[in-house]
């Protein structure tokens, strides 16, 4: 049984069908989708030894079971340019996060590249007269606006792939609009083509979301991940 | 090859049984039983009808229509191909049985009352008995089906269409009529024309094969308010499109229309993202309106996709010329630029006021000579791809002549021409064009709407040949 099966398999075992944002992460990752580094530190030291592999700039969050709303404790710190900020950061969020918290027990925190660029969105379906639909549009917090989405059937090819993108009208935002990076059609066809196989050989997917996938100078990358099953 | 037998005694069958046939004038088994006999409702001549063997079957009645009739269709010792049914409702499951036992391959069922009313269940049972028996089953609640190359009309309309190469299904009877009346008139002919009902048994997909193998049909045209599998009909279509055209009108695109829809044919309507997806994925082009349906497939029936993508339109009205540009640019139709050579020939032939650039204005005193002189220039130009000839009457040009020219010059080349003779004054000259295979519509628009979708099967079938994995993307068209 593949790695993936295995997440599906724990996930149902235990009377879900939403996958927590890691258990998402994770089947992306084994699926070829690229998804921003997220790296963990035990320490300030640790912490910055990671930044610093994952390149600045960075976001910087406290995992602990114990604190639930790591915002409004002050764990979440966005933004971190470099060495000097980081340590700044870090020791200012032990601060506040024992204020806050006091006692709570710190597993250690999670050093996340911080991407830029135009968002878009990239998602899967169930329908109920066509089955598995998959789809690619302007993302973010403006889906709901626009509805600038294409669809298409699973599995899809290369050339569905392309029409896909020509059918967006806000395209132009995608190709090198006012000096933002340009979407590079290799890249979302290796992105789309990914995840329709993925689906296709595990049809228990009933639902997915990418949303947002940066387009970045680097390519693709996804910074929120969600996976529903059937 | 369509192996179905079933579906093919739908459209060719050798004999034929009308199980609720009645000698009663105006009720619907007779009026059946006369479209069967005569091909038409009020026709006489028998030689016009259906040459098979037919069967009226009633409880009855010894003879209809100077026809031996028949207690039970048990009772006919022939093969039975296909069976049309017009008994009550209450009747219809004990028929079906009968025609299972006989051994009929595919039975139509006109009567009305079944899952448009809420009874489900009904329909269920109709399913099991098509399955058991191995008979396949359209309806219930529908018109019926022709085929006019073998003058079969198994409705009981007061219309009949035309023989031609356009095969059509329909979700809603009282359209067919629509369209049979609006063909007729504009000289649209017809391979096939099939009122599908509720789709119990056989759905539009069982019947895209069976059309795409017929070599009299050229073209495919649906009425759809709802595909109960939507993916049977995608995998369907996506086999076929590449060989044979596919134009669908999907109504309930709006929620309006789609709660219309839902209470209509008593099945639910989806999201239209996804019926569009799933069109356009399989290169089937999707009319939004109902007179666009009947244009695309007509150019589709009757035109080769062009080569390239360049139009190039012609008239001898400023004000067309206008429009038409107009038009163009909305749906993203490409105009040629024409070359030197082709301008200077064109002088040749025009006073010195023509446009002297596409879309080419003739000036309004062009004569037929004119407009075919300038319209050979423009079909054997290489930087054109197709051509708009649109005709607007009332100047020196007279109609006949006109639709003349625009016929001679289509025999000289294989690119497609599509027409506007504007205002529809001169139906002879517009139906006569038609029947001899040159798309010709009542607007400008309506042209260059129809060129377009010629352009986008070109594109489509160029797609389809070439090899995705070594293709280069070149940015969107």
């Amino acid at each position: 049984m593949d790695e993936i099966n295995k997440i599906f398999e724990e996930v149902k075992g235990q009377g879900r069908n939403v996958l927590t944002y890691e258990e998402s992460r994770k089947v992306m990752e084994l699926a070829g989708v690229p998804l921003n580094k997220i790296e963990v530190g035990k320490n300030l030291d640790e912490c910055i030894a990671k930044a610093n592999e994952i390149g600045y700039p960075v976001v910087l969050k406290v995992i602990s079971e114990d604190i639930i709303h790591k915002t409004e404790a002050g764990g979440v710190k966005v933004g971190i340019k470099s060495d000097s900020e980081l340590k700044k950061a870090y020791e200012e969020m032990m601060e506040s996060v024992t204020t806050y918290h006091p006692g709570a027990k710190i597993d250690g925190f999670s050093i996340e590249e911080m991407v830029s660029g135009v968002e878009v969105l990239v998602g899967q379906t169930t329908d109920p007269q066509f089955g598995k639909m998959i789809a690619f549009g302007i993302g973010g917090i403006f889906v709901e606006v626009y509805k600038d989405v294409s669809f298409r059937l699973i599995p899809i090819s290369e050339n569905d792939v392309e029409e896909m993108y020509c059918e967006i009208k806000g395209r132009k935002m995608l190709e090198g609009f006012r000096g933002m990076p340009a979407l590079k059609m290799n890249d979302l066809k290796s992105l789309l083509l990914n995840l329709s196989k993925l689906v296709e050989i595990h049809p228990e997917i009933k639902e997915m979301d990418l949303n947002p996938v940066m387009v970045t100078k680097d390519g693709l990358k996804a910074i929120d991940a969600r996976i529903i099953l059937e | 090859m369509s192996t179905d037998l079933g579906i093919k005694a739908l459209f060719e069958p050798n004999s034929v049984a009308i199980i609720g046939a009645t000698p009663t004038p105006d009720k619907i088994g007779n009026r059946i039983m006369d479209n069967i006999v005569h091909y038409l409702v009020g026709e006489t001549d028998k030689s016009k009808g259906f040459q098979g063997k037919i069967f009226p079957v009633h409880p009855k009645a010894e003879e209809i229509m100077g026809l031996k009739a028949y207690k039970s269709i048990l009772d006919v010792s022939d093969e039975v191909d296909q069976a049309i049914i017009v008994v009550p409702p209450q009747f219809v499951i004990s028929v079906l049985h009968e025609c299972g036992k006989k051994g009929v391959k595919a039975a139509v069922i006109i009567t009305a009352g079944f899952g448009e009313t809420g009874k489900k269940d009904a329909e269920q049972e109709i399913v099991k008995i098509a399955q058991s028996y191995n008979m396949r089953i359209v309806g219930p609640n529908c018109l019926g089906i022709y085929n006019p190359h073998i003058q079969f009309n198994g409705t009981f309309a007061d219309e009949a269409p035309q023989k031609g190469t356009l095969a059509f299904i329909s979700q809603s009877g009282a359209l067919c009529i629509s369209a049979i009346l609006h063909s007729n008139k504009v000289g649209i002919g017809y391979s096939h024309f099939i009122s599908i009902g509720n789709k119990a048994d056989v759905d539009d997909a069982d019947l895209l094969e069976y059309f795409a193998d017929d070599y009299k049909t050229k073209c495919i045209g649906l009425y759809v308010e709802s595909m109960p599998d939507g993916r049977k009909f995608f995998e369907e279509a996506k086999k076929i499109t590449w060989r044979q055209p596919i134009v669908v009108l999907k109504s309930g695109r709006t929620s309006y229309g789609a709660a219309a829809a839902s209470s209509h044919t008593g099945s639910i309507s989806t999201q239209d993202a996804s019926y569009e997806a799933a069109f356009k994925q399989a290169g089937v082009y999707r009319a939004k309106e109902w007179f666009e349906l009947f244009d695309v497939a007509q150019a589709f029936s009757t035109q080769l996709p062009p080569d390239g993508e360049k139009i190039a339109i012609l008239s001898n009205a400023g004000g067309i010329i206008v429009i038409s540009a107009d038009k163009a640019a909305d749906v993203g139709l490409k105009l040629a630029t024409l070359s030197e050579e082709t301008i200077a020939k064109i002088n040749e032939v025009c006073p010195l006021t023509w446009s002297k650039q596409n879309p080419v204005d003739i000036i309004g005193d062009a004569d037929h000579v004119r407009f075919r002189k300038v319209l050979q220039i423009l079909v054997d130009a290489p930087e054109v791809d197709g051509v708009c000839p649109l005709f607007n009457p009332g100047s020196r040009a007279v109609p006949d002549k006109v639709a003349d020219a625009i016929y001679q010059v289509s025999t000289t080349t294989k690119k497609p021409i599509v027409c506007a003779f504007v205002g529809m004054d001169h139906l002879e000259a517009f139906k006569w064009l038609n029947y001899k295979g040159i798309p010709t519509l009542p607007s400008a628009e309506r042209a260059v709407i129809a060129m377009k979708a010629l352009v986008d099967r070109g594109k489509f079938l160029r797609r389809e040949n070439v090899d995705s994995l070594t293709k280069k993307y070149e940015g969107c068209k």
